[in-house]
């Protein structure tokens, strides 16, 4: 799971242009939007049309995104359970 | 029509800003060519830097440093001219759509509009007043111009002319060969006040021939491979702070004749 969180945070700042940021520095608990990372919703945005392009995982409507898209982990989740596969350990 | 210049800004290769500009313009400093980094576009937000494109930064650039230099504020209506857009996210838009998936990133859809560059200005200063965005090919510095001059006139008082292009990639640079980017602004007013540098009177004429050029065979090159470039020999004058005329480039068949009278400020 760590090869897939570290795919979405290589996605996240490369899709969002997150300069001067590396991947590594997103922590996987982090809160993406509000006071963690500061994303708004044109970045959600991008991250549900990207994730759906990368993965293959359709994010369906806002309420799903809201918990799919929190941090780095809970994206990692859902991208895994839409596969049907185990649920990503969490990552301490 | 006679209108009065307030503020001017600058942002090429090797002329960072009106201020050094004046200075190679003026021939008190040589011009030396460099590549043009990305606008550092100070005036938008963190969020809106990293989510626009070059051709916005540029954009904005200018803009801040003409209303910055005219004692303006956002309220001033304003005319953005363009004669490629944002080329880049065009290039991005067609290239997705030609493969599979054909999924848009959203934001580059959404900055791929002619009018984007003054959507963020005035998500920048919060700015509600009217703008304009037009694009007139290689006579698109004229037609803003023009344009611009019009809304000080007829309506405004004041206008914020900003123009601006950056090269295309392949394929689309085929088609418009711009050679570098380049962009200016100007505050336009209608009547002289404290900061204006100079009155430019400015006619439409059926005589296309004696199209004014540079001295300077790198600052020529660029005058011709741009179209917001077209502005230099105007830029040339103002920096000269002389009376002087000068034709530039419109449609095929009408020029623009400009006449500068540059105004001096008495010290107080």
């Amino acid at each position: 799971m760590s090869g897939l969180r570290q795919q979405i945070k290589e996605m996240i700042v490369e899709v969002l242009n997150l300069e001067g940021m590396a991947p590594d520095g997103i922590a996987d608990e982090t809160p993406l939007f509000g006071e963690g990372l500061g994303l708004d919703s044109i970045d959600a945005l991008e991250l549900i049309v990207e994730i759906e392009k990368r993965f293959g995982t359709k994010i369906a409507n806002r309420d799903i995104a809201a918990t799919a898209l929190a941090s780095v982990n809970s994206i990692a989740a859902f991208i895994s359970a839409s596969k049907g596969e185990a649920p990503a350990n969490q990552a301490t | 029509m006679r209108v009065y210049i307030d503020g001017v800004g600058l942002y090429g290769p090797g002329l960072d800003s009106w201020d050094e500009g004046r200075l190679i313009l003026s021939g008190q400093r040589p011009y030396e060519r460099r590549n043009m980094p990305p606008a550092p576009a100070s005036a938008l937000s963190p969020n809106e830097r990293r989510r626009c494109g070059t051709t916005v930064r540029l954009a904005i650039q200018v803009a801040e440093e003409a209303s910055i230099r005219a004692g303006i504020d956002a309220t001033v209506p304003s005319v953005f001219a363009s004669s490629g857009g944002d080329s880049e996210i065009l290039h991005n838009l067609c290239e997705t759509l030609a493969t599979t998936p054909k999924d848009l990133s959203p934001t580059r859809f959404h900055n791929s509009v002619h009018n984007a560059p003054v959507g963020y200005w005035s998500i920048a200063h919060k700015a509600t007043a009217s703008s304009t965005s037009l694009s007139c090919f290689d006579g698109t510095f004229a037609g803003g111009l023009i344009e611009a001059a019009v809304s000080v006139l007829t309506e405004t008082g004041k206008t914020l002319l900003v123009v601006y292009d950056l090269p295309a990639p392949e394929p689309l640079h085929s088609a418009c060969p711009f050679i570098c980017g380049f962009g200016v602004a100007f505050v336009l007013a209608r009547k002289a006040g404290g900061r204006s540098i100079a009155a430019l009177d400015i006619e439409l004429t059926g005589d296309t021939g004696n199209i004014a050029v540079m001295g300077n065979s790198d600052l020529e090159t660029i005058r011709t491979g741009n179209p917001a470039a077209r502005s230099l020999t105007l830029l040339e004058a103002l920096a000269l702070d002389r009376t002087a005329g000068l034709k530039i480039p419109y449609l095929d068949d009408l020029a623009v004749y400009l006449t500068v009278e540059p105004i001096v400020h008495r010290a107080q």
